[in-house]
C-alpha cells in the first residue's frame, strides 16, 4: 500500500514537471505556431546559472536563473524568430531546431560537455512522513510548485488584460491585431513566461538529480513535445494535460512493467501516444478555433 | 497529324529530362575519382562524405516531396546498420558480442549485398508500420512524431541488449565499404530519388504541399502518397546506415541519435530541401566545411605556439550557418531548383 | 460641400497578391456621416479594398488618407486608434472567449478605460442578446448573434468610420433586416459607415451612395437612387466595364 502511494506521488510529481514544460511550449505555439526546441536550452542554461551562482543566497540563485532564462528567451525571439513571424510552420520548426543546437553546442564550447554535480537544495532530499507514508520532501515541493504555477498562469490568462490579449492572439492572431492587440508585446510575453516556467522546472530537476549537463534540457523537452501533440496543439489546457499524462504515465509504466521491460518504458509511452494520435489526430483537447494564420 | 518525333529528338528529350540526375552523378563521380588519387586519409573522408550524401538523399526523398520535416531518418539508418550487421557478421564475432541472439540469426552469415538490401528493406518495413498512424498528422505534429520515432529507436536499440548489444558498441562488422562501394550506392540512391520524384505519386504529393485542403478536395489521398515517400526515404536511409556501419566496422547506438540527425538535417536545409540538387549541394558544402573546420581545430603553427580553434567550434559554426540560411535564404543554396539543361533548343 | 479635411480619400489604390492584381487603381471618397456601399460579385476585389483601408494588406500603389492622415504605412495594430474599425468577413469573433471578453477586446486601443464599461452598457442596450449571453463562450452564439457581437465589438473602439465586409453573408433575411436597422441607428449616432456587400438590394436601401465594383475596378458610381435606376447596373455588376464620368463624386 505504501508503495502504491509512493508511486502515485512520484507520478504526479514527474507529471507536474512535464506539464509545466509542455505549458511553456504550448504558450509559444499558441501565439506563434512555433514548436520551440530551444525551450530545452532555456532549462539547461538556467541550470548552469544556478551552478555559476553557487554560494549566494537561495533567492538570488533562483532569481538569477529565472532572469537569465527570460532574457535568453527574449533574445532568441528577437533574433531568430521575429524575422520568421510569417513563415510556414516547418521553417519555424527548423529555425528552433537550429537555435537549440546552436545554444547547446555553444554551451559545450564554453563549459565542456561533461556533466557537473550541483548540490542544490539538498535539504529537500530528506524523507518526510505524510499520512503514514514515507515520501521525499522534494516530490511534495514539486507538486506544490507545479500546482501554484499552473494556478498563477491560469489566473494571469483569465483575469488580466495581457492574458486576455494572449488568449485572443492564440485563437486568431490577425484579428487580435486588427483590434489593436500589440503582436510584439504578446509574443514577447509568451516567451518571457515560457522562460519563467523553464527556470522553475530546471531548478526542480537540478534539485532532484544533482547534476547539470549540456543535454539535460533536450531530454526534458522531447517528452514534453510529445505531450503537447497528444494534448492537442494550440490548446494550453491540452498541453498541460498531455505533458502531465506522458510524464505520469512514464512513472506508472516504470512501476507496472516487468523488470526486463522497464528500460523500454519510454518506447511504450510513445506507442501509447501513437495510438492516441491514431484515433484522435487532433489531440485530446483540440484548440477551439485553431485557424491557420493568414 | 504530325509525324512522331524522330529518334534523335526523342533521345535528346530523354537526356533533357534526366539531365539533373546525370549532371549530379557526373559531379559526384568526378569528385570520387579525384579523391581516389589522394592519400588514404582523404579517401576515407571522401567515403564518409558519400555515405552522408546517401543519408541526405534519403531524408530529401521525404522532406522535399512532402514538405514535412522528418527527424526520424537516423532511426532508419540505425535499423539498416543493425540488420546488416546481424546478418553479415561472422558467427564467431556475434557469439562474442551478442551471446543471446536467436540461433537462426546467430548462425547466419550473409554476403554483403543481400545484407545491405535486407537492411534497407527492414527499415522500409518499419517505416510502413510506423508511418501508418503518423502520416495522418498535420505538418508540425508529424514532425514531432518523427522526433518521437527517433527517441523510441534510441531507447529500443539502446536497451535491447540481446540483439543489439545495447549501450555497448557492436564491433566486428565486415568493413567492406570503400570509396567505390560508397560511390556506387550514392549514385544508386540519387537515381532512385530522382526517378521517384518524377512519378505521378510524387508530383501529387508536391502539389499537396502548397494546399493540402485543395489536394484532398480533388480526391488526392495525401496520406498514402506521403507514406510511399516515407517508406522509400526509409529504405535509402537504411542503406546509408548500412554503409556507415560497414565503413566504421562498428555500430554504436549513440552515433545514431541527435548529433547525426542534426548533421543530416543541416545538410539538407543548407543545400536546399526542395530539390535533389539541393540535397547533393548540402552534402558537398558540409563536406568541404568540415574539412576546413577540422584544419582549423588542428591549428596552425606560429613559432612555438599553435593557433587553433577550440574543439567544438565546428559544431557551433555549423549550427550558426544553418540558422543564417533559414533566416536569410530559407530555401537553401539550390532554392528548390534542379540543375538545368545547359543547351537550349535553337 | 465642406472645406474641412475630407473624411476618407482613397486615390489610385492598387492591391496585389503575388501575380494577381485584386484592385486595379480605384478612387473613393467618403464624407462624414454618410453610409457608402460597395457592391459587386465574388472576386471583384471588395474585400481587398476594404482590407487595404483597414491596414490588413499593404497597397502596391496609391494613397489612403483619413482625416488628413495618411494610412498606407501605419502598422495594423495602430489603425483602430486612428478611428477606423473593421467588422471582417465571417465575423471572426473569438469563439473560445466569452461574449464579455470579446467586447472588452474591442476597447483594446482606447486610452479612456474608465468610459469603457458605460460603452459596454450602451452596446448591450442596442444588442440585448449580448447582455443576456454575456458569460457564454462566443462560439455558442448563432450566426446572427455573432454578427451583432462583431459589430458591438467594433463599436467599442468608438470608431469614426465603421467598415463592414459582407455583414449579411450566411444570415437569414429577418436577421439581416435587424442588422441593417442597427446600422441605420449607428449612423444616426454619428458613425460613418462603409459597407461591402454582394447583396445589392439591401445596400441600396440604406446607403446614400454606391460604388459598383467588378474585376478590381469601379464600373459605376453615384447616389443610390441613380444606380438603382441605371439600366447598366446589371452589366456593370457582372463585369462589363462602363466608363462613367465620375465628375463630382
Amino acid at each position: 500500500m505504501e508503495r502504491v502511494v509512493q508511486t502515485l506521488v512520484d507520478a504526479v510529481s514527474v507529471g507536474s514537471l512535464y506539464a509545466l514544460t509542455a505549458l511553456g511550449i504550448g504558450l509559444i505555439f499558441g501565439v506563434m505556431r512555433l514548436i520551440n526546441f530551444a525551450h530545452g536550452e532555456l532549462m539547461t542554461i538556467a541550470a548552469y546559472t544556478l551552478l555559476a551562482l553557487v554560494g549566494l543566497p537561495l533567492p538570488v540563485m533562483l532569481l538569477g536563473a529565472m532572469l537569465v532564462a527570460v532574457v535568453l528567451a527574449l533574445i532568441t525571439e528577437r533574433a531568430a524568430f521575429r524575422p520568421l513571424r510569417n513563415a510556414d510552420p516547418t521553417t519555424l520548426l527548423i529555425s528552433s531546431f537550429a537555435v537549440s543546437f546552436f545554444l547547446q553546442k555553444l554551451l559545450i564550447l564554453l563549459v565542456g560537455s561533461r556533466l557537473k554535480g550541483l548540490d542544490f537544495l539538498p535539504g529537500l532530499g530528506r524523507e518526510i512522513q505524510l499520512v503514514g507514508v514515507r515520501l521525499q520532501l522534494l516530490q511534495i515541493v514539486t507538486i506544490v510548485v507545479g500546482a501554484v504555477l499552473l494556478v498563477v498562469m491560469t489566473w494571469f490568462l483569465k483575469a488580466t488584460r495581457l492574458g486576455l490579449h494572449m488568449r485572443a492572439a492564440a485563437e486568431d492572431f490577425r484579428m487580435a491585431r486588427v483590434l489593436g492587440v500589440r503582436a510584439n508585446g504578446v509574443i514577447a510575453m509568451a516567451f518571457a513566461l515560457s522562460g519563467v516556467l523553464a527556470a522553475a522546472v530546471s531548478c526542480l530537476v537540478v534539485a532532484q538529480t544533482g547534476v547539470v549537463q549540456p543535454r539535460m534540457g533536450l531530454q526534458l523537452v522531447i517528452i514534453a513535445f510529445v505531450g503537447t501533440v497528444i494534448g492537442g496543439l494550440g490548446s494550453l489546457t491540452g498541453a498541460a494535460l498531455g505533458g502531465f499524462l506522458v510524464g505520469a504515465g512514464s512513472i506508472l509504466l516504470q512501476a507496472l512493467l516487468p523488470p526486463e521491460l522497464r528500460p523500454f518504458r519510454e518506447a511504450f509511452v510513445f506507442i501509447a501516444v501513437a495510438l492516441v494520435l491514431l484515433f484522435r489526430p487532433q489531440g485530446l483537447i483540440p484548440a477551439r478555433g485553431l485557424r491557420e494564420r493568414i | 497529324m504530325s509525324a512522331p518525333a524522330p529518334r534523335g529528338d526523342r533521345a535528346v528529350d530523354m537526356l533533357r529530362r534526366l539531365w539533373p540526375l546525370l549532371a549530379l552523378c557526373l559531379i559526384v563521380a568526378g569528385i570520387a575519382l579525384a579523391a581516389s588519387f589522394a592519400p588514404a586519409v582523404l579517401q576515407r573522408r571522401a567515403t564518409q562524405g558519400l555515405i552522408n550524401l546517401t543519408a541526405v538523399v534519403g531524408l530529401y526523398v521525404f522532406v522535399g516531396n512532402s514538405g514535412v520535416l522528418s527527424f526520424g531518418s537516423v532511426a532508419f539508418m540505425a535499423v539498416g546498420a543493425y540488420v546488416s550487421a546481424l546478418l553479415t557478421m561472422r558467427p564467431a564475432a556475434k557469439s562474442v558480442f551478442l551471446p543471446d541472439l536467436p540461433a537462426m540469426i546467430a548462425n547466419a552469415q550473409w554476403p554483403t549485398l543481400p545484407g545491405a538490401l535486407a537492411g534497407g528493406f527492414v527499415a522500409a518495413l518499419v517505416a510502413l508500420v510506423v508511418g501508418w498512424p503518423l502520416m495522418r498528422l498535420s505538418g508540425v505534429s508529424a514532425s514531432i512524431a518523427t522526433f518521437a520515432v527517433l527517441v523510441v529507436a534510441n531507447v529500443v536499440f539502446g536497451n535491447w541488449t540481446s540483439v543489439t548489444g545495447g549501450q555497448n558498441s557492436l564491433m566486428g562488422l565486415p568493413a567492406y565499404v570503400d570509396l567505390w562501394t560508397a560511390l556506387g550506392w550514392a549514385l544508386a540512391a540519387m537515381a532512385i530519388a530522382f526517378l521517384y520524384q518524377e512519378t505521378r505519386s510524387a508530383l501529387l504529393l508536391r502539389a499537396s504541399r502548397e494546399d493540402e485542403a485543395a489536394a484532398e478536395a480533388s480526391g488526392v489521398n495525401v496520406m498514402l502518397h506521403r507514406l510511399l515517400a516515407f517508406v522509400i526515404s526509409a529504405f535509402l536511409s537504411g542503406i546509408a546506415g548500412v554503409l556507415l556501419g560497414h565503413f566504421l566496422g562498428i555500430v554504436r547506438v549513440e552515433n545514431f541519435y541527435l548529433d547525426l540527425t542534426f548533421l543530416i538535417v543541416a545538410m539538407l536545409i543548407i543545400g536546399g530541401r526542395g530539390s535533389l540538387t539541393g540535397a547533393v549541394a548540402g552534402a558537398l558544402v558540409i563536406a568541404v566545411l568540415t574539412e576546413l573546420l577540422r584544419e582549423a581545430e588542428v591549428g596552425v603553427q606560429i613559432g612555438k605556439a599553435t593557433l587553433a580553434a577550440p574543439p567544438g567550434t565546428g559544431d557551433v559554426i555549423l549550427a550558426l550557418i544553418m540558422l543564417l540560411i533559414i533566416l536569410f535564404r530559407p530555401d537553401g543554396i539550390a532554392a528548390g531548383r534542379e540543375l538545368t539543361w545547359p543547351f537550349n533548343r535553337n | 460641400m465642406t472645406s474641412a479635411a475630407p473624411f476618407l480619400t482613397v486615390s489610385g489604390l492598387v492591391v496585389r497578391y503575388g501575380a494577381v492584381t485584386a484592385v486595379r487603381g480605384i478612387d473613393l471618397r467618403m464624407e462624414e456621416g454618410e453610409i457608402v456601399g460597395i457592391v459587386g460579385p465574388n472576386g471583384a476585389g471588395k474585400t481587398s479594398l476594404i482590407s487595404a483601408v483597414a491596414g490588413l494588406v499593404a497597397p502596391a500603389a496609391g494613397t489612403i488618407s483619413f482625416n488628413g492622415r495618411s494610412l498606407e504605412n501605419i502598422a495594423l495594430e495602430d489603425v483602430v486608434a486612428h478611428g477606423i474599425a473593421l467588422v471582417p468577413e465571417g465575423r471572426r469573433i473569438f469563439a473560445s472567449l466569452t461574449v464579455a471578453e470579446n467586447l472588452l477586446l474591442g476597447a483594446t486601443a482606447r486610452r479612456d478605460r474608465e468610459a469603457v464599461p458605460a460603452d459596454i452598457e450602451r452596446v448591450s442596450d442596442m444588442f440585448p442578446i449580448l447582455r443576456e449571453r454575456r458569460r457564454q463562450p462566443a462560439g455558442q452564439l448563432s450566426g446572427g448573434e455573432q454578427q451583432q457581437l462583431a459589430i458591438a465589438r467594433a463599436l467599442l473602439s468608438r470608431p469614426q468610420l465603421l467598415m463592414l465586409d459582407e455583414p449579411s453573408l450566411g444570415l437569414a433575411p429577418m436577421i439581416v433586416d435587424q442588422i441593417y436597422a442597427h446600422l441605420r441607428a449607428i449612423c444616426g449616432q454619428g458613425v460613418t459607415i462603409l459597407l461591402v456587400e454582394q447583396n445589392a438590394e439591401r445596400v441600396f436601401a440604406v446607403s446614400s451612395r454606391i460604388y459598383v465594383m467588378s474585376g478590381g475596378e469601379f464600373s459605376l458610381s453615384g447616389s443610390a437612387e441613380e444606380i438603382k435606376r441605371d439600366s447598366r447596373f446589371d452589366a456593370a455588376y457582372f463585369g462589363v466595364h462602363m466608363r462613367e464620368a465620375a465628375g463630382g463624386l
